[in-house]
Formats: structure tokens, C-alpha cells, sequence
């Protein structure tokens, strides 16, 4: 019995609609939890930078928790654990507004928010400081220095990074198939089990996977040109 | 460039995967002395863990083992997942299917059903507190099934107005229940009454069938002479009150189905 290759059988009518729905639903996802770290990175750094240490402890546990538990691991705390020790209405309204999409990404945003955070602390770090000791010598706050003069440079400097980190965030979001989000990994396995065509499902899903993740690369080459990065 | 050579790679994959020509299954399973049966290890009575031997036991189990027996070969167990069940038969990896497998038009397209050695009915459970107690309550609600599995496409098919949410075993289906995630979980009746049973959230089965499923064991396509002989034994089986011990045994009475055997031993007509 040989196998016939037939991408046909899986990009027709129905079957195509639930590659797309998938796609829409891992492009949200992305974005969702991509708004999330990217704020939460952000406070964690700032916080992180206030000379009170225990503050500085709490971000390096933050940060260390979701660095070394598997992202999985995670998302299921956040999906089957977390819900569970809310009160009765929170629950209901979760499960009412598409928990698992919800949960799922801030399970995603908050893991990936402690990495965007090292990124950015090490575009800080690798500002001098006579610049942050400058800002305060002219009369600038704290927060003043650090948002008029500091942070513009070190975000500019953290890009690079920050787009792989959104790189490695969107190939994250097929984990949350797990809880039952419809995301593009989770309706391929749909696709495959009413074809039984594995080998096509997976190969359109893998070319999607790669089209997208080429673009974010693309835009991270174009940013590093655009910014005057210097190339090492 | 780089994604047509990993389609280019997918294809020749898949074919080298697929490309074991097998002139006759019978005479190579006689010939390899043991037959390699695909099950599913985690679906309590028909294959499951003993708790003290930690042997995989149970009905399909049992059948499968008297197919070896008839064949005069060794029985080998695979346990593999609901939804790889298919894949693995095609290609090659099993030789039989005993893994709650029941018939579906679109399964029958890629492989061979024998005999019916078991009829499912397929039902909803749902939590008390939820105030669903109708077939007819459930729709536009959100139901659960195990991905991959008839009862997913029962649903889909039946309630199309339901919103299909699915999980990869029973476990995190029961969860999402108890956790009011889903408004209801689909599957055969015997895990059905089971779960509700075990769970301390108060649940109930929903009293009428959503759907009746004969299962079949699963072959390969074009396997002539092999699904002869399985079919062969089945009614043998029948005919015998030998399955009727079989069935007895793992869901007759001083079990906690305590159900008897109501149907046939007959080719599965669609």
C-alpha cells in the first residue's frame, strides 16, 4: 500500500475554514498575550530597578518560576488550578467568556513577560550610567530619568531580542491546545482525525507555522536596519 | 525555497512510513509467531491497569487474546492513544485494533470493521447544579468529548448547535466538567456512570442515548483472509457462550455496570 500525498484532501471547504479559524485564533492569542508581557516586562523591570530589596527578590522569583517550570506545567495551573480558588461568580464568568482563551493567555503573556523583562534589564544595563546620573544632575526624578532618557535608549537597543522572545511566544501558543483553546495546532489534530491524512495536516500547518514565523523575522532584520543597530 | 523542501521531506516520510507492502497479514503474523494488538490501556473495563498485577486487562483484551489464540500465535499489547488508533493500523505499526472503537461512515472509508463484538451507548453527563436533564437542553451550551473520538463527531453531528471543546483523555474531560468549564461531557455510557459515581461534584447521565455504536475490531483494508478468521472467531465466541462469559466477567453482575449482553454478533452495516 503506498501513500498518496494529497494536500487536496485537507484544503477543501470545511476542512480549509478550520485552518483558517485556527490561524485567527493563534494570530489573538499572539497578540493577546504579546500586550500582556510586554507591560508586565516592562513594570517588572521598573520595579526590579527600586533600590528596596525584597522588591528585587520578588521579580528574581517572578522570573525564575517561569524560566524553570515547563510552560505546559503553566498553563494548566493557570486553566485548572487558578479558577478554582475564585469565588463562585468569577468561576462562572470565566467559564462563560472563553476561559480557556483567557487563561491560556495569561498563562503565556506572564511566562513570557519574565524573559521580555531580562531583555529589556539587560538594554538598560548596557547603558552608562553618567546617562541615568546626568538626567538626575538636570533636575529629572527618578521616573523622569528613567522614562525621558533611559528606557527610549535601552528599548532601542532590547528590540532585537524582544522580537525573538515574540517569536518563541507565538510557537508557544500550539501548547494551549492542551486546554482546549481552537488554535491552529488543535484544529490540524481536528483535520486529522476526520481525514486521517496526518501527513497533510501537519504539512499545511508547518508551512502556516513557517510563513508566519519568517515574517516576524523579516521584521526583525528590517528593526535592526531601521534602529542602526550596530551588526556584530 | 525551504518550504517546499520540508513538503518535499513531509511526502517522503510519509511514503517511506507507509511503503511496507504486506502480500498477506494472516501468513506474516503465523510466520512472526505473535499478533500485535493495538489497545488502549486507559479505558476501564475493556483495557485498563490491574491494580495489583499492573497487567493490561480487560474485554477487548480478552478478545483479542482469543484471536491469538485461534490464529495459534502469541499475543503482543500496544497501548496507544484515542486519536493515533487509525494512523497506527495504517501504518503498520499494529495489527488489530480492540480499542473502543466504534463505527463511523468516515472510518470505515480507511479501514475494515469486523463483527460488532460490543454495542456502546453513546450518552451525556452533565454536573446537577447545571439544570440539564434533555438532550434538548443542551443546545448552543458547550460539550466536551476525548479528541478524536466518535463521540466528538456524535456531537458535532447531532447537537449542531453545541460547541465542541476537546481533551486528550478522560482525566482533563471529567475536570473541565466538574469545573463547570463545559456544560456537559459525551461518551460511552459505562465511563459515563462511572465518572459520576467517583465525582464529588453531584452529576447525572442523561436517562436517553444521544447515540447507539456498534464497535468493531479494526483491520487493515483488503486483509481478506485475516478478516475472515477474525470474524470467524467472533461468532464462534457467540455461538459458543464463551462471550458471553468475556462480557460477564468485566460488565455482568457483581461488576459496577452490572449490564447484560442485548445485541448481536453481526457485520456492521452503516
Amino acid at each position: 500500500m503506498g501513500y498518496v500525498f494529497d494536500l487536496g484532501s485537507v484544503l477543501n471547504g470545511k476542512y480549509l475554514d478550520w485552518f483558517l479559524i485556527g490561524l485567527a485564533t493563534t494570530l489573538a492569542l499572539t497578540v493577546a498575550a504579546w500586550c500582556l508581557a510586554m507591560a508586565m516586562g516592562i513594570i517588572l523591570t521598573l520595579v526590579r530597578m527600586i533600590p528596596f530589596p525584597p522588591l528585587g527578590w520578588f521579580v528574581a522569583l517572578y522570573v525564575e518560576y517561569h524560566r524553570n517550570v515547563p510552560l505546559l506545567v503553566q498553563i494548566f495551573v493557570w486553566y485548572f488550578g487558578v479558577p478554582s480558588l475564585l469565588p463562585r461568580p468569577a468561576r462562572q464568568w470565566i467559564n462563560a467568556h472563553h476561559g480557556e482563551f483567557l487563561l491560556a493567555a495569561i498563562a503565556l503573556g506572564l511566562a513570557a513577560a519574565a524573559y521580555v523583562a531580562e531583555d529589556i534589564r539587560s538594554g538598560i544595563r548596557s547603558i552608562p550610567k553618567a546617562q541615568y546620573e546626568s538626567a538626575r544632575s538636570i533636575g529629572f526624578g527618578y521616573l523622569g530619568a528613567m522614562g525621558y532618557v533611559v528606557l527610549p535608549q535601552a528599548l532601542r537597543i532590547a528590540v532585537p531580542p524582544l522580537i525573538n522572545q515574540t517569536l518563541l511566544l507565538f510557537k508557544n501558543t500550539s501548547l494551549a491546545m492542551a486546554i482546549g483553546v481552537g488554535e491552529l495546532t488543535y484544529r490540524t489534530r481536528e483535520v486529522e482525525s476526520y481525514t486521517f491524512k496526518t501527513f497533510e495536516a501537519f504539512a499545511v500547518a508547518t508551512a502556516i507555522y513557517l510563513a508566519i514565523s519568517f515574517g516576524i523575522m523579516a521584521l526583525g532584520s528590517w528593526s535592526g536596519h531601521r534602529l542602526k543597530l550596530e551588526t556584530r | 525555497m525551504k518550504l517546499f523542501s520540508v513538503l518535499g521531506l513531509t511526502a517522503v516520510l510519509a511514503a517511506g512510513l507507509c511503503g511496507t507492502a504486506q502480500a498477506d497479514q494472516l501468513a506474516d503474523i503465523k510466520a512472526r509467531g505473535k499478533l500485535i494488538c493495538g489497545t488502549l490501556g486507559t479505558a476501564e473495563p475493556f483495557s485498563f491497569q490491574h491494580p495489583q498485577t499492573r497487567q493490561i486487562v480487560g474485554y477487548d483484551v480478552d478478545i483479542c487474546q482469543k484471536v491469538a489464540d485461534a490464529l495459534g500465535v502469541s499475543l503482543e499489547l500496544k497501548g496507544i492513544a484515542v486519536e493515533a488508533r487509525i494512523p497506527e493500523l495504517l501504518q503498520g505499526r499494529v495489527d488489530i485494533l480492540a480499542a473502543n472503537l466504534g463505527y463511523t461512515p468516515e472510518r470505515a472509508q480507511q479501514i475494515d470493521f469486523s463483527h460488532s463484538y460490543f454495542v456502546s451507548q453513546q450518552k451525556l453527563l452533565t454536573t446537577k447544579d447545571s439544570g440539564i436533564t434533555t438532550l434538548e437542553g443542551l443546545a448552543g451550551k458547550k460539550v466536551t468529548a476525548i479528541k478524536g473520538s466518535s463521540s466528538e463527531q456524535g456531537v458535532r453531528r447531532l447537537i449542531p448547535t453545541a460547541e465542541t471543546v476537546t481533551f486528550q483523555d478522560t482525566s482533563s474531560a471529567f475536570l473541565a466538567l466538574a469545573q463547570d468549564k463545559v456544560d456537559a461531557f459525551c461518551g460511552s455510557e459505562l465511563i459515563l456512570v462511572k465518572l459520576a459515581k467517583q465525582s464529588k461534584v453531584p452529576m447525572l447521565v442523561i436517562e436517553k442515548s444521544l447515540f447507539v455504536e456498534p464497535w468493531g475490531l479494526g483491520l487493515r483494508k483488503g486483509e481478506t483472509a485475516f478478516k475472515e478468521q477474525v470474524n470467524g472467531v467472533l461468532s464462534k465466541l457467540a455461538s459458543s457462550g464463551e462471550l458471553d462469559t468475556i462480557f460477564g466477567k468485566w460488565l455482568g453482575e457483581g461488576t459496577a455496570f452490572n449490564i447484560k449482553r442485548d445485541y448481536k454478533v453481526e457485520e456492521i452495516k452503516s
